[in-house]
């Protein structure tokens, strides 16, 4: 890390943390100063080295963190439902959608949590129901010792038999696979095929010779193509892959001739949790600055407060796909029963 | 009023008595949860017939029974069941014996490496196999350097991978049953059917084999319950390509939201793992039964 960096991201934490402190003092004084966030088990590593620690220092909070996947997370909501545990939980759209639709969250209001004004627009949703506190972009993850695929047509390439992992569609980022296959079946752009889902099984279904896996588990995929024994992971993130390609790992993001896409992770305010006031303070500093220009840094993601600068290789994020999550959220169901008896 | 009553009575009561805790945990941790999740089973599923509102129906028991994925499913954990309490069996049955009769500091040794595999989680063993079976892997070398193959063959996320992860897995829990009943075997009844006439086969079909049949039953329920509910060892051996009962019930309560058709799959689960204890009890009496006779 560069000194600057240091320097900025210090002078960064400090000005959230005068903001925070004098936006609300009394509360924060008054209340219980540890809350549980329920998040993706993925991210554990980086909020618990990096995010956690910064709040803590800015604003007295004590973090404990639940790692898990969104729709395990979601389940749990709903079971703790009169009692919640989380005060507030982090998860990717189609799962924030579903959280919304069931009333297991309540809005984030700019008065609780003044960052949220400070949001590219598309980051809020509902009316503040969620935001979105960080974008990852999706791509294909490859092995770095072969040449970087230049199209989502290379997936289905003879040279690819065998040798090709896609992310199951239980997995937000399973959604990808499909999307493309849509696109590619029927020549739409983006916003139309991903509603050609007909068409995009059956583009599919000619990719299953290039199949080595479906996963559920992204960490042992991202381990078969570190490797060697998969050449592409198709429909990956920059959070996942970036990350382990900055620790050594031989792996790269390409964002292919056809375009990437916008992951979509969320953070949100579970309805009736503890220490409520605790909880806007906490996502404030997720929707802030300071903790933003961390995330860059440590997972690869691009910020979404208007006031984080995105560093240099990082996509523009106007040029990244982001699809109609609440038509995925309500026919994911269907698909997955499909996407066995059609794919496997 | 107990000490009234006459002896056996009274007895009896004490023990009902004292049996009450535990019969009162059993029911509160096993009863009430099976009876609920029989209750969802049969819940009706949203946006059934108009102005039905929530009432009873086996609508989630005909999809998972008639649908050909559902049912392909099902035969799936029959199928990993059969297969892999077949093969521990035969590998764990005449390793039962090796161990019995293995001296000191052999048996121990042989205990050893029957116990410390079962401190590894399940997670690493899964891993593990995904390492070996990989075409770079020490299997593939060894085939390749020994020329029986001339490119790596693909192993990984195959259902003979699959096969040999949960053997590796669930071996230790046919052993042990089979162990414990076959340490307790008196060497000399065998010599007695060889004294009175028996070769060895007879000898061991008419004596052995009955006699170390509650270890082989107490093995074959171990193993074939374990492994038609396994969720972590196919999922990580093999993937979404092998949809089984335990896979289903998870997609359904956590990505398709209808606990009503994921505790109808857990309630054929549980039917189905009752019956391979049933009968498996069932032939162990019979076996029993002829080998007395």
């Amino acid at each position: 890390m560069r000194p600057d960096d240091l320097s900025r991201r210090t002078l960064l934490t400090a000005g959230g943390a005068l903001a925070a402190s004098l936006a609300m003092p009394s509360i924060l004084r008054a209340q219980s100063r540890e809350i549980v966030i329920g998040g993706p088990a993925g991210a554990a590593k980086y909020f618990n080295e990096a995010v956690f620690p910064a709040i803590r220092a800015s604003l007295g909070v004590t973090i404990l963190y639940e790692g898990s996947n969104s729709l395990t997370n979601l389940q749990k909501m709903q079971a703790d439902r009169g009692a919640p545990k989380f005060s507030v939980v982090i998860m990717d759209d189609p799962v924030m959608i579903k959280a919304a639709d069931e009333g297991l969250i309540v809005p984030i209001t700019a008065k609780g949590s003044p960052n949220l004004d400070r949001l590219v627009a598309s980051a809020v949703h509902r009316d503040g129901m969620w935001a979105n506190y960080q974008r990852p972009w999706a791509g294909i993850a490859f092995n770095s010792k072969t040449p970087a695929p230049a199209s989502w047509t290379d997936l289905w390439a003879p040279a690819s038999k065998g040798r090709v992992i896609v992310p199951s569609i239980q997995n937000t980022e399973g959604f990808w696979t499909l999307l493309v296959a849509a696109h590619l079946e029927t020549g739409k752009p983006f916003a139309e095929a991903q509603y050609a889902i007909d068409a995009g099984f059956k583009k599919l279904k000619s990719l299953v010779p290039s199949l080595l896996n479906v996963y559920t588990n992204a960490p042992q995929a991202m381990n078969l193509l570190e490797q060697g024994e998969a050449s592409m992971i198709g429909g990956q993130f920059s959070a996942y892959t970036l990350t382990r390609k900055a620790e050594g790992a031989p792996v790269d993001l390409a964002i292919p001739k056809e375009g990437g896409f916008a992951m979509p992770s969320g953070i949100a305010k579970v309805k009736g949790g503890p220490a409520p006031e605790l909880a806007d303070a906490v996502i404030d500093a997720f929707l802030g600055p300071a903790v933003q220009q961390i995330l860059v840094e440590k997972a690869v993601v691009a910020p979404t407060n208007t006031a984080t600068p995105r560093p240099a290789g990082f996509p523009d994020p106007a040029t990244l796909f982001a699809p109609d999550w609440a038509f995925v959220a309500r026919e994911r169901g269907k698909w997955a029963e499909r996407w066995t008896t059609e794919l496997m | 009023m107990i000490a009234l009553l006459p002896r056996v009575d009274r007895d009896r009561r004490v023990a009902l008595l004292l049996s009450g805790p535990a019969g009162l945990i059993l029911l509160a941790l096993f009863a009430l949860p099976l009876a609920l999740l029989f209750a969802v089973s049969l819940q009706a599923p949203p946006g059934g017939p108009p102005g039905g509102g929530p009432g009873l129906s086996l609508a989630a028991y005909e999809r998972l029974l008639t649908t050909p994925h559902h049912l392909g499913a099902v035969w799936n954990s029959l199928k990993l069941s059969l297969a892999v309490t077949i093969i521990t069996l035969l590998v764990g049955y005449p390793a039962s014996f090796a161990i019995a009769r293995a001296k000191g500091g052999w048996r121990s040794l042989m205990l050893g490496c029957l116990f410390l595999p079962l401190a590894a989680s399940v997670i690493v063993k899964a891993f593990a196999w995904t390492i070996l079976l990989r075409s770079s892997g020490v299997i593939n070398t060894v085939l390749l350097g020994l020329g029986i193959v001339d490119a790596p063959v693909r192993m990984i996320f195959t259902e003979t991978a699959l096969i040999v992860g949960a053997v590796n897995v669930f071996l230790p829990f046919m052993i042990l049953p089979v162990f414990a009943v076959v340490a307790q075997l008196d060497p000399r009844l065998s010599e007695a059917a060889a004294t009175l006439g028996a070769n060895p086969v007879a000898g061991f079909l008419k004596v052995t084999l009955p006699v170390t049949m509650p270890g082989i039953v107490a093995g074959v329920a171990l193993v074939s319950s374990l492994s038609v509910s396994a969720y972590v060892v196919p999922t990580l051996l093999i993937g979404e390509r092998y949809p089984t009962l335990a896979s289903t019930i998870a997609k359904a309560y956590l990505l398709s939201r209808e606990p009503a058709f994921g505790a109808a799959a857990g309630v054929v689960l549980l039917v189905i793992a009752v019956a391979i204890v049933v009968l498996s009890s069932r032939v162990s009496g019979r076996v029993g039964r002829e080998g007395r006779a």
